[in-house]
């Protein structure tokens, strides 16, 4: 599903975020991605949904060569990705069904699928009595549902979340893993940076650590993982 | 959640190309609403923008009625150049009907009418506004006018010059005026300020793009966050820009609807004193506003621009925004 073959990111200011990193991610798995702020853990997820470019190396993502998708092509891409943000990035002067029909009207879906499709995605994330309200009434652990239902309302095969539970308390946070996981279960690849160490233990997914820049480790051993991160 | 999840977001199935037409008039109606709501979500300053922008436009369009109508004046009249010949006052009605029986018989003349000394004072007490005054006058100073129409064939510059050397050749004329002379001079004027007034309308027709090129940056940059967001869900530059491209088509149709009313209130203004004007000239001539087509062409032309204004603008400061 991803593929990073010696990827280097050296932004315009001289900072390298990305050292010739190497990973696969195959269809249908769930990964973390952890480390430090500043290890490089959101220019990793930027690459893959083209935010940024890499400026050596190879990204493959859904079978495509990122590196020759011209700027035309982005949208394309995006829309096989679903992307979750710390701060949900809802837009506030519209409802939460509209907000979670933004992708299937971009991609121009009919009208009579677009209600059905959002109706299941709120429904999903437990939502579903509170499409008509606004983004504002709702509560962090709300809206960061809302930003989920819209990540997946059309299907991507991979979904890409950065920091997800960065502002919710350990209850809620859980709460969304658990999410995750059932997206997983049907098949979909998750790709999640976060710096929950303790929620990532209690998963038990392949976690790849980052540190400067590097990709430092890359297994299932959680305790190994908590070596690196206090040694 | 079901087992299809797996098959990807680019296209639905079963979604016919008519459901999907449908969809995107549907999409085309909430971005035309939104972008009208745009304009009115800040009423005063944006309906100023109107306001400039119609009052650009109704500089040369108005401009373009006057000469519209200069024009038709001029060619009324350029086809029927007359010649005055002023006579000598102590003339009796006889003589007048024998000198005018006289130019009539001349070769190339189609008409001629005798208007009289009293006729020329009854005229000029209705016309002046000083009928009191001269009613205190002992005599009639006004002298008895032949005005004479020349055949069409006759009516070219050098023939009515010609026609006026043989008239001046009459003893009791003692002036023949040819009313060509400034007839010929308005119509060059007429030409200059046609001129004049398409560049004028080049130059304000620029400026209405940049308006609304600018009102449009100002939107986008407004909205950056919004446009940052439906950029990563997969929005393409055509999706973004389509609501900006409707906000601009709005200002130019309600900046060509109240341009429209600046004209058209403008010209009945000045309906009453142009048809006096004309009176005074013995003319039936009256101001003719915009027709139906003049004003179709102007909100075509309005709604062109604020379309073409804000697709300059839109599609640069798009790109500029990328998510971070």
């Amino acid at each position: 599903m991803i593929e990073f073959a010696e990827v280097s990111k050296r932004y315009p200011n001289g900072q390298e975020a990305l050292k010739k990193v190497n990973f696969i991610l195959g269809d249908g798995e769930m990964a973390f991605l952890t480390g430090h702020s500043g290890a490089g853990k959101s220019t990793l997820l930027k690459l893959i949904c083209l935010m940024e470019r890499a400026t050596s190396g190879q990204v493959i993502v859904n079978g495509k060569n990122l590196n020759k998708t011209s700027r035309r092509k982005i949208p394309q891409v995006r829309r096989d990705i679903g992307m979750i943000f710390q701060d949900h990035r809802l837009l506030f002067d519209r409802s939460v069904f509209d907000n979670v029909a933004l992708p299937l009207m971009i991609a121009g879906y009919p009208h009579r699928e677009i209600g059905r499709r959002v109706r299941a995605a709120l429904d999903k994330v437990g939502l579903l009595s509170k499409e008509k309200h606004s983004p504002i009434m709702l509560s962090g652990g709300e809206q960061q549902r809302v930003g989920i239902a819209r990540a997946v309302v059309n299907k991507p095969p991979l979904l890409l979340a950065d920091e997800p539970t960065g502002n919710l308390d350990p209850e809620l946070s859980s709460e969304i893993m658990h999410l995750f996981e059932q997206f997983n279960q049907v098949g979909v690849s998750l790709l999640i940076a976060s710096h929950d160490l303790s929620l990532i233990a209690q998963m038990h997914y392949r976690t790849l650590v980052m540190k400067e820049g590097r990709l430092v480790q890359d297994q299932i051993d959680e305790e190994q993982v908590e070596e690196v991160e206090y040694e | 959640m079901s087992s299809d999840q797996l098959t990807g977001a680019s296209l639905s199935q079963g979604a016919t190309i008519g459901a999907r037409l449908r969809m995107l008039g549907r999409l085309h109606k909430i971005e035309a609403k939104r972008g009208i709501r745009d304009i009115f979500s800040n009423p005063i300053s944006n309906l100023m923008t109107v306001l400039v922008i119609a009052i650009a436009l109704a500089l040369p369009a108005g401009l373009q009625i006057l000469l519209d109508n200069g024009k038709s004046l001029s060619q009324s009249w350029d086809g029927a150049s007359r010649i005055s010949l002023y006579l000598k006052t102590d003339l009796e009605q006889s003589q007048l009907e024998q000198i005018a029986n006289q130019v009539r018989t001349q070769d190339g003349v189609t008409k001629v009418d005798i208007i009289n000394q009293q006729q020329a004072l009854d005229d000029f007490k209705q016309s002046s506004g000083f009928a009191d005054a001269i009613a205190q006058l002992d005599s009639n100073p006004l002298p008895p006018v032949l005005v004479v129409q020349p055949a069409s064939t006759h009516n070219s510059p050098e023939a009515s010059e010609t026609m006026l050397v043989e008239f001046q050749t009459i003893p009791e004329v003692e002036l023949a005026k040819l009313d060509l002379d400034w007839v010929r001079k308005l119509y060059a004027m007429l030409q200059l300020a046609e001129k004049a007034a398409s560049a004028l309308g080049l130059a304000l027709a620029l400026a209405v793009l940049l308006i609304v090129g600018n009102t449009i940056r100002l939107s986008v940059q407004n909205r950056r966050e919004e446009i940052e967001v439906v950029k990563l869900v997969g929005a393409t530059d055509a999706f973004i820009r389509r609501p900006f491209l409707y906000t601009g088509f709005w200002y130019g149709l309600l900046s060509g609807v109240t341009c429209w009313l600046i004209l058209t209130f403008s010209l009945a203004w000045l309906k009453d004193p142009v048809a006096n004007l004309a009176g005074l000239y013995q003319s039936q001539f009256q101001l003719s506003g915009l027709s139906l087509l003049q004003s179709l062409q102007l909100l075509l032309v309005s709604c062109g621009l604020g379309l073409l204004g804000s697709w300059l603008s839109v599609g640069r400061h798009i790109r500029q925004i990328e998510p971070r």
